[in-house]
């Protein structure tokens, strides 16, 4: 296949074959199919189940009727497919290149290093939870009776909570220059993710600040889901937007300033 | 006898393939009979998936065979006897046993344990095998520091420590440089004399099969098609001789191929391999109708007799 | 027997140097394993304005007690073993004269060993947190709890080496322990104690090896009320049917291996 020459064309046929052939690895698979949709209902399942023990005891988080914090369980179950699709896999390999020196290979290729590890690979596994989770913002929200307007005024905030989690996934994958050896370092903040099951009320204050301004899980479900309600204070979603624009910036520059000190391994 | 799933290239085909298998069942190995003396080293030959690892394994006990008997030092390996798995060792180039984070020696206290030797007896041996690897010192070092040689010298002590009677080794020599080729060479030479040892290798370096081993048996789509020395697989195969011809110009590749079997061309150099009976018919030839500058005549390359013999698949 | 003990021995003391070779990742294991410290923080919240069958300071404690399980009974054989056999190491272990299983158990044990430090200081964390609800169980109360950890870490590797044997026929047999791990996560106590679940359903999962892996220990630590011999009784139950579901898929499962050229 030739590549054009506009950039931004060769980019995404770029993306187009990397996925391409990342789907049809996968497809080799095939009970592991099976078993991601299994494992997708399952979780939702559960979750569902997490929540109800709160709201099957008469208990509701403040200012959150049940249907509103089925919207942010739906959120969360579509962040995690999205970050299952497009994230895990290939900020997994940044460590792996780095590790086995491969990364070499990655810089002497004529186009941006950070887009080649973002964009290298795709999971078709994280599809169940992503639709999962569509239908359940859904469920709730003809529920709730909300207007399409509503969703559309919730997609913003989604689309910057996307950009916070993979400049995050990416900051946290790049660290992996100085440590080398640290799978797990997604796996916590995978971990830390997992709080945004519960609207950022349902917490005490320590944990508010902690989710706000150290780990900004409150940005990625809780503003999203106020804002598809339509009660999002402005200020929390052009905070977000700037996060999410700041964040994507120290990705790059970070990932610029990690390379410095790649010492590329020996054997 | 396994089945492999087989798969078309191509998106189409890995959909195809997701859906609807299609499986072949494949002979690894059929009609391999052969019998090795305690302290022989025999070489084992054959192309890439001939069946020589499959041959190995079967030796080990690691397969069952569908069909036949196996016996390896009054054992039937399949059982995979205590007593048996004593005697025996594998060691593979391509794969490590040694914990790669951790010195060699963890490693190493590892296999003592499980092979029950004492630690006294553990240390005089280790003691003795760094000596012939000369690894000394190299032990206390994490793996993954160590070169490429130096690791192959390490999983063969861990391999070596229990003092088995029998070796198996496939490529050993695997990725090594020259002068860890002829390490490991002398190495294996050396135990096989002093523990009277015997050793059934495999490997692509053609120059270890010519330094150790006396007996070759050659494998090809899993029959067992020569058994006997390397001598007598290179004067079956003798009949050919390699005329080497420098010619004052390049020639058409059709020209030149009216005198025999051309080997190679280079620019102006050329290689034929030809049969003894028509040496002197073909260099007269060639003298008489192209402008030679230089000629010699030499017995071909091991490895292209070897390459032959895989090609044609069996020793006339 | 003494050749047995020296072999633990030095598995033991090699795993156990070769896991503190993986400080930093056992680091970010540990920390990973924070979702019942988040939970935490909903179920004292939710206590202070809801009536639940615990107070905040017993959920406080009942998750502190659930998050030292967790980090307690961490197993991963599926994985090991995976790769075993994807990269042909199993055929080396196979030709040593002991069972290959007692390598991952050693290696798992010299890992909660490397561990230890982080525990103590997560759990020094949660003192500042929370001094209220911090509390001193009695010595009998820990010997207990001990003992039944080790029994749940038992009964947890037992499982998961069993799911592993599937190694031997598919390609993928994690999958099959992460559907698994699914329902553990949600029935064995971590989201919520037991006592928070509507009765018909503690009744049914009480049936289920899930809460004896976490809420059982748990539940002896923070000084819920348990029923031991039942406990036992039903845990025990599930070992031995999983003990013996592994041993035959193992024998199965190498002559599977030997057919497939090792």
């Amino acid at each position: 296949m030739k590549l054009a020459s506009n950039p931004f064309s060769k980019y995404f046929q770029l993306i187009r074959l990397f996925w391409s052939t990342a789907i049809s690895a996968e497809l080799e698979y095939r009970m592991n199919f099976i078993f991601s949709a299994l494992t997708s209902l399952g979780g939702l399942a559960g979750s569902l189940f997490g929540l109800f023990l709160f709201y099957g005891q008469g208990y509701h988080f403040q200012g959150w009727s049940w249907e509103e914090a089925l919207i942010v369980v739906g959120i969360f179950t579509f962040l995690k497919g999205f970050s299952t699709a497009f994230l895990a896999a290939n900020l997994n390999r940044i460590v792996k290149h780095v590790e086995r020196g491969t990364l070499d290979f990655v810089l002497l290729k004529p186009i941006s290093s950070q887009f080649w590890l973002s964009f290298h690979s795709m999971s078709l596994w994280g599809l169940p939870d992503i639709l999962f989770g569509l239908f359940i913002v859904l469920y709730a929200g003809i529920k709730l009776k909300l207007s399409w307007t509503s969703y559309l005024s919730g997609l913003i905030p989604i689309l910057f909570g996307a950009t916070i989690l993979y400049s995050l996934w990416f900051i946290l994958g790049a660290t992996s220059v100085w440590f080398t050896r640290i799978y797990n370092i997604t796996e916590v903040l995978k971990g830390l993710m997992d709080a945004g099951r519960f609207p950022m009320v349902a917490y005490p204050v320590s944990y508010q600040v902690f989710f706000t301004f150290i780990v900004p899980v409150a940005f990625l479900t809780t503003v999203p889901a106020e804002a598809l309600l339509g009660r999002a204070n402005p200020s929390w979603i052009i905070g977000s937007g700037c996060l999410a624009i700041a964040l994507l910036w120290f990705s790059n520059q970070f990932w610029r300033f990690a390379l410095r000190f790649y010492t590329s391994a020996s054997s | 006898m396994y089945p492999v799933a087989i798969k078309e290239p191509g998106l189409k085909g890995t959909i195809e393939h997701f859906f609807k298998r299609t499986y072949k069942e494949i002979h690894a190995v059929q009609d391999v009979s052969f019998e090795i003396q305690p302290g022989e080293i025999v070489g084992f030959l054959g192309a890439n998936g001939a069946g020589k690892t499959t041959t190995l394994k079967m030796l080990t006990g690691l397969i069952h065979p569908s069909a036949g008997s196996v016996t390896v030092a009054g054992h039937i390996p399949f059982r995979r006897e205590s007593a048996f798995l004593r005697k025996i060792t594998l060691v593979m180039g391509q794969k490590q046993q040694l914990i790669w984070d951790l010195p060699a020696m963890d490693s190493l206290q590892i296999n003592a344990a499980v092979y029950g030797l004492s630690d006294r007896a553990a240390q005089a041996r280790i003691d003795e095998l760094a000596d012939m690897l000369s690894l000394q010192g190299k032990l206390t070092q994490p793996v993954r520091k160590l070169s490429l040689g130096e690791r192959m010298k390490a999983e063969l002590l861990a391999a070596l420590l229990h003092e088995p009677q029998v070796l198996f080794l496939d490529e050993p020599t695997l990725g090594l440089d020259v002068n860890a080729q002829v390490a490991v060479r002398e190495f294996l030479r050396e135990y096989n004399q002093r523990f009277n040892a015997t050793i059934l290798l495999t490997s692509h370096y053609m120059a270890d099969i010519t330094a150790l081993c006396d007996r070759v048996l050659m494998i090809h789509q899993g029959k067992l098609i020569y058994d006997g020395s390397l001598d007598g697989l290179i004067e079956q195969f003798a009949p050919c001789r390699e005329v080497h011809v420098e010619l004052a110009y390049a020639y058409h590749k059709a020209k030149l191929q009216q005198y025999g079997d051309v080997q190679s061309i280079d620019g102006s150099s050329v290689r034929y391999l030809v049969k003894p009976e028509l040496l002197t018919k073909t260099v007269s030839q060639l003298l008489a109708d192209l402008e030679v500058v230089d000629l010699a005549v030499s017995d071909p390359p091991i490895e292209e007799i070897i390459g032959r013999v895989f090609q044609v698949g069996q020793v006339h | 027997m003494k050749r047995l003990y020296k072999i633990f021995q030095t598995l033991l003391s090699t795993y156990y140097a070769y896991m503190l070779e993986y400080r930093a990742e056992l680091l970010l294991w540990a920390l990973s394993g924070c979702l019942p410290i988040i939970l935490m923080g909903v179920w004292t919240q939710a206590a202070q304005g809801g009536a639940f069958a615990l107070t905040s300071a017993q959920f406080a404690r009942y998750f502190l007690a659930i998050f030292l399980c967790r980090q307690l009974t961490v197993v991963w054989v599926i994985w090991e073993f995976e790769r075993e056999i994807v990269e042909g190491k199993l055929a080396f272990r196979l030709l040593q004269p002991l069972d290959p299983v007692w390598h991952h158990v050693w290696s798992h044990i010299g890992e909660r060993f490397a561990r230890l430090p982080f525990i103590a200081v997560i759990i020094g964390l949660f003192i500042l947190l929370y001094p209220s609800a911090f509390w001193i169980p009695d010595a009998g109360t820990l010997a207990l709890f001990i003992l039944v950890s080790i029994c749940a870490f038992a009964l947890q590797f037992l499982i998961q080496y069993t799911f592993a044997m599937f190694a031997f026929w598919t390609e993928k047999a994690s999958a099959i322990q992460e559907l698994w791990f699914l329902f553990h996560l949600f029935l064995s106590g971590s989201i919520a104690p037991l006592e928070v679940f509507p009765p018909g359903v503690r009744q049914v999962v009480e049936f289920l090896p899930f809460p004896y892996i976490l809420h059982f220990p748990a539940s002896i630590l923070t000084g819920l009320p348990v029923d031991y011999l039942r406990s036992f009784l039903i845990m025990g139950s599930w070992a031995g049917i999983f003990y013996a579901i592994n041993r035959y898929l193992w024998r199965k499962g190498l002559k599977q291996f030997s057919g497939m050229g090792a």
